[in-house]
């Protein structure tokens, strides 16, 4: 028996169905690109989600296991050249030992103290990787890494990264997501919403956080790794702030606290992001020949489209917080399960109705016959 | 050989001491009860007792292992449980995960018996307490009266063997505090060892053998209700000075 609220088993199964067929039906590359980063950075999201909203431990530093991992698998590869195969499980150990060291220092701390406690460590991790840059490639990071799928055809080798990618996802998510369900997933939210209960109820409450920080690294880590391989090169922006906020800005938009929201969040983010806004959003002709260009004739370089872009996605984001603060995919979790109560009462008040009904009927009957029968006789 | 035996314990705030040299002894199987006014030290007591303060000096010792300073988590799996008086749920969770969480605990974990799922040992748990009806509601949503025993159910699912229980009686209506006697009655006859902390006298002295009273920090009697009804002290303490 689930405690915590979970999504159909039978959505999130038709679902990757879907995704499975989505190719087959004819996705071009661009879109087969997309949808590789998106179930990349998922699963990082899932991994932070884990962590801060299942535990409650504000991580604003995520991007180190993103670093951590791709580093380590990176590295492993230029001194001793191990398969990918090997160096992607080594990785993810990277990350798991790390999040536990790391972890040590953030139990120290809470809140918004903690949250600043974890922004510092991808910076050390980068400045060191900047001062032994002789063996960590310093600025350029480690290039030419093997890719998952060689292959000439580039579409081909697309599909294939998305198939891996994609499955990989569904089970690093499922994992999590089984996690999150036990016993110890339990564990974790009774220490995000009253951490002296916890205590009081027996529990190890340093081990339990190590624990969360730990699994968050591993699949932190496992995201960075994949992703390294997927661009062939670990470089120093995979430490960057911007990776950090990543996860939140996904988590926050599919549904903090899911597990399975900062899917929904990181689809909606990147085909939003890389997608439509490509196409939709485009400063209109007129404007760009008669207004804008003449106080700024660099309006129509490619970067201040983007600037645009990001503005309308920054303001689509803070609406969609907003709004639906429980996030996007609880939003339609929460509907699924308003129309099913709905129709539970309108079952119940059908049957009300009925019964209602009836007993009029019954009463009509018996006053009916009642004024049919003559009035008794007065005694006497 | 006492259950838990507490020697010369103190515990001072900058300049106030809380708890002044206070030495107390608990058996196998008693109900005790530590009564005092407002600010006597009760409280504090218990804190020190589970672990959530650490003493300045004085030793705890409980089945005859030095707990003084342990972690709480560390003294609950020794066996010794702690009800909170203002109450602590998981006000999120759903009320059988209340009972889940203590049932993960390693000594929670061992109570469940065999072949039997956490769940279904909670769910009767829940039943024992009469909270089976608002298993899978937010615990936010239980009246006060519901919180207090889902308070003692969630001590009781650590299995102890001591329960240290921090005015049970507050703000019950009369007739939930019959029941909680009753059901501390029960408890006590399933062998859990009771030391209860209350304001209400009344429901207190119906069920201890034995009563504790203290005064800003300090021991100042020690005896049977009857006795400690009596005793002069006590009576100045709670009514003030004769004039």
């Amino acid at each position: 028996m689930h405690v915590l609220d979970i999504p159909p088993r039978l959505l999130a199964f038709l679902l990757l169905l879907l995704f499975l067929e989505l190719p087959l039906m004819g996705l071009d590359i661009y879109t087969l690109g997309i949808f590789v980063t998106a179930n990349v950075f998922a699963i990082f999201a899932v991994s932070w989600d884990l962590l801060v909203g299942r535990t409650g431990l504000i991580s604003l530093g995520h991007a180190l296991f993103f670093g951590v991992g791709a580093y380590a698998s990176a590295l492993l590869f230029k001194y001793f050249s191990l398969p990918l195969w090997f160096t992607i499980p080594m990785a993810l150990l990277a990350g798991f030992s790390v999040a536990l060291l790391v972890g040590f220092p953030c139990l120290k701390v809470k809140g918004p103290y903690l949250a600043l406690v974890t922004m510092a460590f991808p910076i050390i991790l980068s400045a060191v990787i900047y001062y032994f840059a002789p063996v960590t490639g310093g600025e350029q990071g480690v290039i030419n890494l093997p890719t998952f799928f060689p292959f000439p055809n580039y579409y081909l080798r697309k599909l294939a990264e998305y198939y891996f990618t994609l499955i990989l996802l569904a089970a690093s998510s499922m994992v999590v997501y089984k996690i999150a369900n036990s016993k110890t997933g339990i564990v974790f939210v009774s220490i995000l919403d009253n951490e002296l209960a916890s205590k009081a109820s027996g529990i190890n409450v340093t081990k339990y956080k190590l624990l969360a920080f730990a699994i968050s690294g591993l699949f932190g880590s496992l995201a960075g790794a994949v992703y390294a391989h997927l661009l062939t090169i670990a470089n120093p922006p995979t430490l960057l702030l911007t990776i950090s906020f990543l996860p939140v800005i996904l988590t926050i938009l599919g549904g903090l606290g899911t597990i399975y929201g900062p899917i929904v969040g990181a689809y909606i983010y990147y085909i939003l992001n890389s997608y439509v806004f490509k196409n939709v959003i485009r400063i209109p002709p007129l404007w760009q020949i008669h207004i804008v260009t003449s106080f700024l004739p660099e309006i129509n370089s490619p970067i201040y489209t983007d600037y645009l872009m990001l503005l309308v996605f920054t303001a689509v984001v803070v609406l969609l917080a907003i709004k639906w603060p429980r996030g996007t995919a609880r939003l339609v979790v929460d509907k699924l399960k308003d129309l099913e109560e709905a129709r539970e009462i309108e079952k119940r008040a059908r049957k009300r109705r009925l019964n209602i009904r009836r007993s009029v009927d019954k009463l009509q009957a018996v006053f009916k016959g009642s004024k049919k029968k003559p009035e008794p006789a007065p005694k006497g | 050989m006492h259950l838990l035996e507490v020697e010369n314990l103190t515990k001072r705030f900058g300049g106030l001491s809380a708890i002044k040299d206070v030495s107390l002894h608990v058996d196998e199987g008693e109900i005790v009860g530590i009564i005092g006014p407002n600010g006597a030290g009760k409280t504090t007591l218990f804190n020190l007792l589970t672990g959530f303060l650490k003493p300045d000096s004085g030793a705890i010792k409980f089945k005859n292992e030095n707990i003084t300073g342990l972690e709480p988590y560390k003294i609950v799996n020794k066996g010794m449980a702690r009800t909170f008086q203002l109450v602590k749920p998981f006000r999120h969770l759903p009320t059988i995960a209340n009972i889940l969480v203590p049932l993960a605990s390693p000594r929670g974990n061992k109570k469940i018996e065999w072949l039997k799922t956490r769940e279904r040992k909670a769910m009767e748990m829940l039943e024992d307490v009469g909270l089976s009806e608002m298993m899978l509601e937010p615990a936010e949503n239980l009246s006060h009266g519901d919180l207090k025993r889902l308070e003692i159910a969630r001590a009781l699912a650590t299995d102890p063997d001591l329960l240290l229980l921090d005015e049970p009686f507050g703000g019950l209506s009369p007739i939930e505090t019959d029941y909680l006697t009753k059901s501390i009655l029960r408890m006590h006859l399933d062998g859990h060892t009771l030391v209860i902390v209350e304001h209400k006298l009344h429901a207190l002295m119906k069920l201890v053998k034995r009563v504790i009273v203290l005064h800003y920090g300090e021991k100042i009697a020690e005896g049977e209700p009857e006795e400690i009804g009596k005793n002069k002290r006590v009576i100045e303490v709670y009514l003030g000075k004769a004039m």
